[in-house]
């Protein structure tokens, strides 16, 4: 049982983090090496990370080092470490892998660019945040590399600054998340109180919350709380806004922050307190209905819009949706392996997307159309990613998403048929988009052809990862649920789950091909009849119309209100109360008018007032 | 080091320095420059000093220097057996956990500021003396140990700022001036009373030896808690007729509350704020950095200090209160940055919503809590300052500070663009940056006190996220104007200033324990105090 990588695995965020401080102070100098530079770190991350990763494959005890004394309160220490445990080497894997690809692909996607080397700073800085949140020792230590992640994703939306649409998905993106995170530190205060000894170790939470250390409406609260911060970072309804306007950041920014990683921490951190969720069946039950309503809420939204980066963000919303899904239902591998698999064939639909609108310079898919004929690599990789998101045997989403819908078929028969049909629309979606952008005839005239081999390689790489990363775990092989330490997975083959959800895909292929690709069912049938339906979803069932009502002219609303407030009650009262100083002076000022007479009123009166005085007092002594 | 009074070098050097450049004619501008700056580099060196010397364990209070400065004999008339009966009056200086890193704070942002006011355009000689004699009064109010000569540095402050407002600032800057004038003088007005009758009940003392009764009146902040909390027989505590020396409850809560208002107008405390609104607007931004920066953080010191260390039962019955008012600040900070038009106003609405945080640890009443409040003192302190440097800088360029107006000065100023971000983000509390540090250690102590109070509070988390990019990306992100295109970015001597800060922003976010080591005393200290006076009084 050596440890002679994984007690390294503290350089593994170090080499970005490394890049970014070169980038940062030397980058206009670099030019073309900036690039390098970030492969080259990202490459040394992701090798040691596969080593720890192998290193691990015969353990099961955690390894743990916290000694960094960071903050002291009153009796009580704070140290930050690290922590690698199997789930902590899986996602190191997953995240400098996909990290490593996106840079090699943005070297090709971002050439050019005037702030190259910026862009890869921020991804080097991303990438240093994401990796530090997957080793963070305890709760402090994931929330401050969770804020990180944040600032990293806002910066890389908006990062063509100059554009008013980015400045705008940016806040949002941001501000967005940061309701949820306010959930989450919340949640942090919580555990800090309720736990023995104030401790916030996931080791300490794991054996406080599994023992029954705490009392189960307390555990309700700090796990709705942390779930709130999941929901925010993941996108869960309703919190799920800002990630289709996300999409404003460039594609590969969109691979990997905002479908393979950052997104994905959501559904890291709720795993990660599982033993939280798991003492309040309560909080597990709002986990499953959020995630399984997010499914099929933004799969329905996919359908309907035009947006090549939109629809595969709502796809991402939507299977993010799955993961939490899983988790409520206490399928904590099942989430997990759809994580794994997910990363995997989004990360390949986004970069595909990108080598497309590479290519043709729109991201509107009406004004796509035949190419697959000139973008023979991206269309086949696309083709496999899209099949493998529509969970068709035997590619990596079918085998995730039969695990999910499994569970919710043994658990809950309600959010199994919500899944079942969310994978109807999934398929549809992915089908339509597919035949719209690479089937029949051009629709513009660009002159596409495919991108060169930047591009081409990752996408490869990611394509056969679709294809095979889902063996890891079938109902054949149980390998990843055993290793994980879940020993509650069945392993059964549920045949009725299979067919069930392998004819959800094939019929959600064939509508969208009847439709998008033969053209023999008008594309218009939801829009002709009923049209409101199909406004109502193409407006994302106006959802961001009504935040802005509520939210946005609200607070200017009681902003506005207390502006007033401040300016004419406040301060008029402070203005009155020195105009009362300034009327009493004036008062004095005209007693001053220089006529006896008035002065000899006044000192009558001044002495007739002391005489009153002095006999009262001396009324009330002898009294 | 020990017999060096590195105190009185640190609070005296700028005054040196001010004496110094009353002999350089005014035309002199380079060297005007340099005389100032070298008078605040001095204090920040042996500042820094200060801190590495400073001892983390035992007695917190260090760096004494005591003299007696002016003792007035007392009639002693019809008291035959008394030796002698005076008042005294004793330049008192020393350094705490509480206050060695506004100590510090204060050198190292008049520096900044010091270097940020080569903007200033005229009068440059009558300008750095009253700047430096300003800084000598702050060091002053965070030294002194002595009641007097705390309010005597206090007022100090005051006058060279309402000048530095009413002379240099904008448009509107002598209706500033006047008001800021106006308002601290009547909150210096009250603390005057309040001190006057602590002086006179609470600094009454009886020293015994073997043949000597000497009575005597002393401000000395060590007595003053000696009579209070552990000395049962001094004559503060005896509940006996004829006693006027006595303090009753009411009588304790009248100088409470009279505290609370004094300190509060300076911190500031809704709805005294709306003063220091027309000084973030009509001052220089470099006297901003200042009034900011260190100024507002002698209110929270003061009420720390003097309101809650002198008068801890008290206090810990006001904490309900003290946590509501902190939650107003809060949110009605936040709620009013986000609608404004000025970007200087968003920064003076959260420093009201910043300062409210610092309420809020206070009135959590445990060590978290304080400790909270006092790195929310430092880190606000540092944040702002950077900030309205920034607003300096960009405003030479512009000519305006105004959202509307600006926009895309990412593009031709990357750098400040850059550190403007930074600074932001160190405002609305993001992780790595010092401002979380405070928030989160703020919200723990109030979370163990008040939940509610404390969950209510933590939506102005949500709302600093919303003011502050409002703010910091319509200057620098969007389409840019034609007439900002070619602006130049920071010149080194603006650039050094705003990395420093952002190098101690950093620093505390990334490595709190710099700040919270040497504060563990006397936090501890403190927090003993509360809950054994607040446990036998109240309880």
């Amino acid at each position: 049982m050596a440890n002679d990588f994984t007690s390294y695995a503290w350089l593994v965020p170090l080499f970005p983090l490394l890049a970014f401080l070169v980038l940062i102070a030397a980058g206009r100098q670099l030019r073309e090496a900036g690039a390098y530079i970030s492969i080259v770190a990202m490459l040394a991350s992701f090798v040691l990370a596969l080593l720890i990763f192998f290193e691990r494959l015969g353990h099961t005890t955690d390894y743990t080092w916290n000694q960094l004394k960071w903050l002291t309160i009153g009796d009580f220490q704070l140290n930050m470490g690290f922590e690698v445990t199997n789930l902590n080497a899986l996602m190191l894997v997953i995240v400098t892998l996909v990290s490593l690809l996106v840079n090699i692909y943005s070297k090709g996607y971002m050439h050019g660019d005037e702030r190259v080397n910026v862009f890869f700073s921020y991804i080097q800085l991303f990438s240093f945040a994401m990796l530090g949140l997957v080793i963070s020792v305890n709760v402090l230590e994931l929330y401050i590399f969770w804020e990180l992640v944040g600032v990293c994703s806002f910066l890389l939306v908006g990062f063509w600054y100059f554009k008013p649409e980015a400045r705008a998905a940016a806040k949002k993106a941001f501000i967005v998340t940061r309701v949820g995170d306010v959930g989450l530190f919340l949640g942090m205060l919580l555990l800090f109180w309720y736990m023995p000894g104030h401790s916030l170790d996931f080791s300490a939470i794991h054996n406080a919350f599994s023992q029954g250390k705490i009392d189960p409406s307390i555990a309700t609260w700090i796990a709705i709380l942390v779930f709130v911060g999941a929901m925010g970072k993941s996108g869960q309804f309703p919190l799920h806004t800002w990630l289709p306007d996300a999409m404003e950041g460039p594609t590969p920014i969109s691979a990997l922050i905002h479908a393979a990683t950052m997104v994905a921490a959501g559904v890291y951190l709720v795993a990660r307190t599982m033993d939280i969720f798991q003492a309040s069946p309560d909080a597990m039950l709002v986990v499953a209905y959020v995630g399984g309503f997010t499914a099929i809420f933004a799969a329905t939204i996919g359908t309907a819009q035009n947006d090549i980066k939109r629809v595969l963000a709502y796809s991402t919303v939507s299977q993010l949706g799955y993961m939490m899904m899983a988790l409520g239902l206490g399928a904590a591998t099942a989430g997990i392996f759809h994580l794994f698999t997910h990363a995997f064939f989004k990360a390949l639909l986004f970069l595909g997307a990108g080598s497309v609108i590479h290519a043709v310079h729109t991201q509107d898919i009406r004004e796509m159309g035949g190419l697959a004929g000139k973008m023979k690599i991206t269309a086949w990789t696309f083709a496999i990613g899209a099949l493998a998101l529509s969970g068709i045997v035997p590619l990596s989403g079918f085998w995730s998403k039969d695990a999910i819908l499994s569970a919710a078929f043994e658990h809950n028969q309600l959010l199994f048929w919500v899944g079942l049909i969310a994978a109807f629309f999934t398929a549809f979606y992915m089908a339509r988009l597919f035949f719209l952008v690479f089937a029949g005839k051009p629709r513009s005239d660009a002159h596409a052809h495919e991108s060169p081999a930047p591009f081409t390689f990752p996408l490869v790489v990611l394509a056969v990862l679709a294809v095979i990363a889902g063996f890891v775990f079938t109902p054949f092989n149980g390998w990843l649920g055993h290793w994980l330490g879940d020993h509650a997975e069945a392993e059964t083959a549920n045949w009725t789950v299979m067919i069930l959800s392998t004819l959800a895909g094939l019929l959600g292929i064939g509508l969208g091909y009847v439709m998008y690709g033969k053209n023999s069912v008008s594309r218009d049938i939801v829009a002709g009849n009923a049209p409101w339906l199909y406004t109502l979803v193409y407006r994302k069932y106006y959802i961001d119309e009504l935040y802005d009502v509520v939210f946005v002219r609200g607070l200017r609303l009681i902003g506005k209100a207390f502006e007033l407030f401040d300016i004419y009650i406040v301060d008029g009262i402070v203005r009155l109360c020195s105009a009362a100083v300034v009327g009493i002076g004036r008062l004095g000022l005209r007693l001053q008018n220089g006529q006896v007479q008035t002065y000899g009123l006044a000192t009558l009166l001044g002495l007739l007032i002391l005489a009153l005085a002095l006999a009262g007092r001396r009324f009330f002594h002898l009294g | 080091m020990d017999k060096l009074p590195l105190l009185t070098l640190i609070a005296f050097t700028p005054l040196l320095g001010a004496l110094v450049l009353l002999f350089v004619p005014k035309q002199q501008g380079r060297l005007i420059k340099t005389i100032a700056l070298i008078a605040t580099l001095i204090p920040l060196v042996l500042a820094a000093a200060l801190y590495a010397a400073y001892q983390a364990s035992g007695d917190p209070v260090q760096f004494k220097e005591m003299y007696s400065w002016i003792k007035i004999p007392l009639n002693k008339e019809g008291l035959e057996q008394i030796t002698s009966f005076f008042f005294e009056f004793k330049y008192n200086l020393a350094v705490d956990g509480l206050s060695l890193p506004l100590v510090f704070l204060t050198a190292l942002v008049s520096a900044m500021a010091a270097l940020a006011s080569f903007h200033i355009k005229k009068r440059w000689k009558t300008f750095y003396i009253c700047f430096l004699l300003l800084e000598t009064g702050m060091f002053g109010v965070f030294m002194a140990q002595d009641l007097f000569l705390f309010f005597l540095f206090f007022e100090i402050t005051l006058v060279p700022m309402f000048f530095l407002v009413g002379i240099w600032g904008y448009l509107d800057r002598e209706k500033a001036a006047n008001k800021f004038l106006i308002y601290n003088g009547i909150g210096s007005a009250i603390m005057l009373i309040a001190f006057l009758i602590i002086v006179a009940t609470v600094g009454f003392t009886m020293t015994q030896t073997n043949n000597e009764v000497i009575l005597s009146y002393s401000g000395d902040i060590h007595q003053i808690a000696h009579n209070l909390f552990q000395d049962p027989n001094a004559f503060v505590n005896q509940a006996k007729p004829n006693n006027p020396f006595f303090m009753s409850d009411t009588m304790k809560w009248t100088v409470f509350l009279m505290l609370l208002v004094a300190f509060g107008i300076k911190l500031p405390i809704f709805p005294f704020h709306t003063w220091m609104l027309r000084v973030h607007t009509e001052a220089p931004p470099s006297i901003v950095m200042i009034h900011s920066g260190i100024l507002l953080k002698m209110g929270a010191y003061g009420l720390i200090r003097f309101g809650v260390l002198f008068f801890p039962a008290q206090a810990k019955e006001a904490a309900l209160l003290l946590g509501i008012l902190g939650v107003i600040n809060i949110l009605y900070g936040a709620a009013l940055a986000v609608v404004q038009r000025e970007f200087k106003l968003v920064l003076a609405y959260s420093s009201i919503s910043h300062m409210g945080v610092v309420l809020l640890g206070l009135a959590a009443f445990n060590t978290s809590g304080l400790q909270g409040a006092v790195f929310q003192l430092v880190s606000h302190g540092l944040i702002s300052a950077l900030l309205f440097l920034l607003v300096g800088s960009i405003y030479e360029r512009t000519e305006t500070t105004e959202l509307g107006a600006l926009g895309g000065l990412a593009k031709s100023i990357p750098f400040m663009s850059g550190i403007l971000l930074i600074a932001g983000m160190a405002s609305l509390g993001l992780p790595g940056l010092s401002g979380f540090i405070g928030e989160f250690l703020a919200f723990v102590g109030m979370f163990g006190t008040y939940k509610a109070v404390a969950a209510v509070g933590a939506l102005g988390i949500i709302l600093a996220a919303v003011y502050v990019l409002r703010g910091v990306l319509s200057i620098t992100f969007g389409p840019i104007a034609a007439q900002y295109a070619g602006i130049r970015d920071a010149r080194l001597v603006e650039a050094i200033p705003m990395i420093t800060l952002v190098a101690f922003i950093l620093l505390l976010g990334i490595y709190p324990s710099v700040l919270s080591e040497p504060l563990q005393q006397t936090i501890s200290g403190m927090d003993q105090l509360l809950h054994s006076a607040a446990g036998h009084i109240g309880g």
